[in-house]
């Protein structure tokens, strides 16, 4: 390995300057329907991608079902009651305005990604009659028959589609280039964002990209506690180039977050405890309501909310008597009462009722179309199927209707984690928003993942498309381009390539920083929290950043892009550990326990930002998005105007 | 067995993702280009690309899906090989109960 040459030719030092009205940062779902909206309206974008465009991102692969269309034509819910009933089932810790722009503009979005190829229709009939099955406009429908609100989609042909649209629309494309900080004017903490840097991942060539509005698309934070040197790929859920970066490089910019204080046990991890998603056996999220059988081809029952067992396939797709709908699908934590959907009974009755592990799913005695659309659909359009796991298993011989995949575990993550192997999976925390998906800092936006309380494809991409459009007509409304503050350029230069001036042989490499910060934060913020604790952590991680960071060395621009992720985790581990401290009582929507909870009363959202010199805590009311329908409404009058002229004509 | 004169060294991977058929291979380097993990850098002159970082690959498979000519295979390692078994043997086992 080492006598190898690399491939790339050298140009450290070299800098690139590329100038645009609106510049995003990640080309992931959200970042390319923010980057086509805003060049629909005129503006100069320019996409900033660490991968390649065509397939980065959690979503680059596939995708199975597209969440929350409530404005669909089949649709038997409103968007304001599902935006109620999510923030009713975490008890108002969930962000009102981007799953409002979920729920009103998602199926809008999903027809234009339909108009630039993405398939989301059963035009050939393959599932011609099936209950899922709209006969009129040949969608296809998934958990919720009755209701209709989420849609099956071959989520494989999206990406390249929207990779396409980019080029077409002129959207400049720059792919392998990991942007490593947000610009503000003269340089200044908080102040207007007017362009960011970045530094390609093969040649090391430098970039300082110019803009009027700058839109984070960048996703969430990962390997805060779970780590594996052996397999870091699979170390976590999301792919590893999404790591957090649009997180580390907002908060040294100064931009508020909000709820980065919450954290889940770890759900999935396949480089130790679990499989990899959706490859054994389940019965939920892509798999939802596979029958299981036990160790003995035994059929575990299936039961409504109340515990009336359903005697067939079909009733698992309907909400109990008396219920509007069921949340299932992407909402992962057991939901309320209210919202609760069909599900196998719970793993300690059905021991008590002697059924033996382990479980397998069997699809063989389902109806055939259900078992069609699971195995072969769903599972082949899901993301990390299908090669993997679809066209693996089936040249391998698995034969749905006569075999059996093994669960392992009793739940759908197929493995139990210890309670300080920790997470941000399901909702977690994020960049704080305004009804202009905007933050603190003047000109910067956010969408997607990168979002507080974000989660799932239709919303990054529904959000993608609005932050994209508010972008475009903030640019539109500044004077000109400010020029970056070259001091800033400057320090950001010394800073990315500090690591290639290194020590070859005792220099310390990504993988033993990424597990030192890991198991500082099993140790210091696991379940349990407390103000010793959290301190001796923040201690721990700010000797890292100045005796470790400084001691650190990448042989080639890969291996320091691989580095710069790592120094950014431990910025997010330290935003994470700021969040818990500033938290007093013990809040359990957000996962949230103190051994040393404080007896007041549990406070509401706390925001965070760093404004130069210390962090800074605010307390923000729950329903700071005010009334949900109005303030949209207010907000854009605009794209409503435009969605009537569209339908008119 | 293969006679052995001398011994080497090999960095021993935990696991191999990608297997490449070097008759199907047209040397297009596509999969390489579509890798957002950018696990593999250009190999010889109209051959396949090197997998330098293996133990970084996502599992994607994307590449796969991107091969013009179906040159590479993609496994998880084998200890994400999941396993599954006939319905009908797990039936007989009841009756043997
Ligand atoms: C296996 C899997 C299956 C899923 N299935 C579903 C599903 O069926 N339904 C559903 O609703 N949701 C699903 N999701 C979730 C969904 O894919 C994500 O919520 C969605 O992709 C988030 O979009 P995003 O744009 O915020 O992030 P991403 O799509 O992940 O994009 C982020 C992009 O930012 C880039 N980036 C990161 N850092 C930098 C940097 N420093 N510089 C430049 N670029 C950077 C990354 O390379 C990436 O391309 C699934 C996720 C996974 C992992
Ligand atoms: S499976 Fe995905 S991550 Fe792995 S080499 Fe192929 S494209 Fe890259
Ligand atoms: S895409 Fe296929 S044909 Fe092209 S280099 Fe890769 S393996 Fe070879």
């Amino acid at each position: 390995m080492s006598e190898m040459k690399w491939p790339y030719p050298a140009k450290v030092s070299q800098v690139n300057r590329m100038e645009a009205d609106v510049i995003v940062l990640g080309g992931g779902i959200a970042g390319c329907m923010a980057a086509i909206n805003a060049a629909k309206r005129g503006q100069s974008v320019i996409l900033v991608e660490k991968g390649a465009t065509k397939r980065s991102g959690a979503g680059g692969s596939g995708c199975d079902h597209w969440e929350s269309a409530a404005t669909n034509p089949c649709s038997g819910v409103s968007p304001e009651d599902l935006v109620q009933a999510m923030l009713d089932d975490n008890d108002g810790y969930n962000n009102g305005i981007s799953h409002y722009i979920e729920c009103r503009e998602g199926w809008d979005h999903l027809q234009d990604i339909e108009k630039m190829g993405g398939k989301i229709r059963d035009t050939e009939d393959e599932f011609k009659g099936a209950a899922f099955r709209d006969e009129k406009t040949k969608l296809m429908f998934a958990y919720d028959y009755k209701n209709k609100f989420t849609i099956r989609i071959w989520g494989t042909t999206f990406k390249p589609a929207m990779e396409k649209e980019c080029r077409r629309l002129g959207v400049k494309i720059v792919d392998r280039v990991m942007v490593t900080s947000l610009l503000t004017e003269g340089g200044k903490n908080g102040a207007k964002c007017v362009g960011a840097t970045g530094v390609h991942t093969r040649t090391g060539e430098f970039y300082v990209f110019s803009s009027k509005a700058a839109i984070i698309t960048m996703s969430r934070p990962a390997r805060v506690w779970l780590f594996s040197a052996a397999y870091p790929g699979l170390c976590e859920f999301r792919p590893m180039c999404t790591i957090g970066d649009g997180h580390a490089m907002g908060w040294r910019a100064g931009a508020e977050f909000n709820m980065m204080e919450k954290s889940v046990r770890a759900e999935f991890s396949s480089a130790g405890r679990s499989f990899p998603p959706y490859s054994a056996g389940n019965n939920h999220n892509t798999w939802y309501p596979a029958s299981l059988i036990d160790a003995e081809g035994k059929e575990i029952p299936y039961a409504d909310r109340d515990g009336n067992i359903l005697t067939d396939v079909e009733q698992r797709f309907q909400p109990a008597k008396g219920q509007h709908y069921f949340l299932k699908g992407g909402n992962i934590e057991q939901a309320k009462y209210a919202y609760d959907g069909p599900e196998t009974l719970p793993y300690d009755k059905l021991k008590e009722m002697g059924y033996k592990l382990p479980f397998y799913a069997d699809l063989s005695n389902m109806p055939e179309l259900e078992r069609k659309v699971i195995w072969g659909m769903m599972v082949g359009q899901e993301g990390k199927t299908n090669v993997p796991v679809y066209k693996n298993f089936t040249e391998a011989g698995f034969d749905p209707t006569k075999d059996v995949l093994q669960c392992y575990g009793v739940g759908w993550t197929s493995a139990e984690f210890l309670p300080q192997e920790r997470q941000l999976f399901g909702m977690p925390g994020g960049f704080m928003n305004d009804w202009d998906l905007m933050t603190n800092i003047p000109g910067l936006f956010v969408a997607g993942d990168s979002l507080f309380s974000s989660n799932c494809f239709g919303h990054a991409a529904s959000t993608g498309a609005y932050a994209g459009r508010k972008a475009a007509a903030y640019a539109a409304k500044q004077e000109g381009f400010i020029a970056p503050c070259e001091t800033q350029v400057a320090n950001e230069m010394e800073r990315v390539y500090a690591p290639l001036g290194g020590d070859p042989v005792n220099g310390v490499s990504w993988k033993e920083l990424n597990e030192a910060i890991a198991k500082a934060m099993q140790n210091y913020c696991g379940e349990q929290k407390r103000d010793e604790l959290l301190l001796s952590g923040v201690d721990l991680l700010n000797r890292y950043e100045k005796e470790i960071v400084p001691r650190t060395y990448a042989a080639n621009p890969h291996e320091l892009m691989r580095l710069l992720e790592v120094f950014d985790i431990l910025t997010v581990a330290q935003i994470i550990l700021q969040a818990c401290l500033a938290r007093h009582q013990t809040c359990p929507k957000l996962e949230f326990y103190r051994t040393d909870d404080d007896g007041k009363a549990m406070a509401p959202f706390i925001c965070i930002h760093n404004d130069g010199e210390k962090v800074v805590a605010r307390e923000v009311p729950l329903d700071y998005a005010g009334d949900i329908r109005e303030n949209y409404e207010k907000h854009n009058q605009d794209y409503m105007a435009e969605k009537t002229k569209e339908v008119q004509a | 067995m293969k006679e052995i004169k001398e011994f080497g060294f090999r960095q021993t991977p935990p696991a191999t993702p990608l297997r490449f058929n070097a008759e199907k291979c047209i040397g297009c380097n596509r999969c390489m280009e579509v890798c957002m993990i950018d696990v593999m850098t250009p190999g010889e002159k109209g051959g396949h690309p090197v997998v330098s970082y293996p133990d970084e690959c996502w599992y994607c498979g994307c590449c796969v899906m991107e091969c013009p000519t179906g040159a590479i295979s993609l496994h998880h390692p084998l200890m994400n090989q999941t396993r599954w078994v006939e319905k009908a043997s797990l039936l007989k086992n009841r009756k043997e109960n």
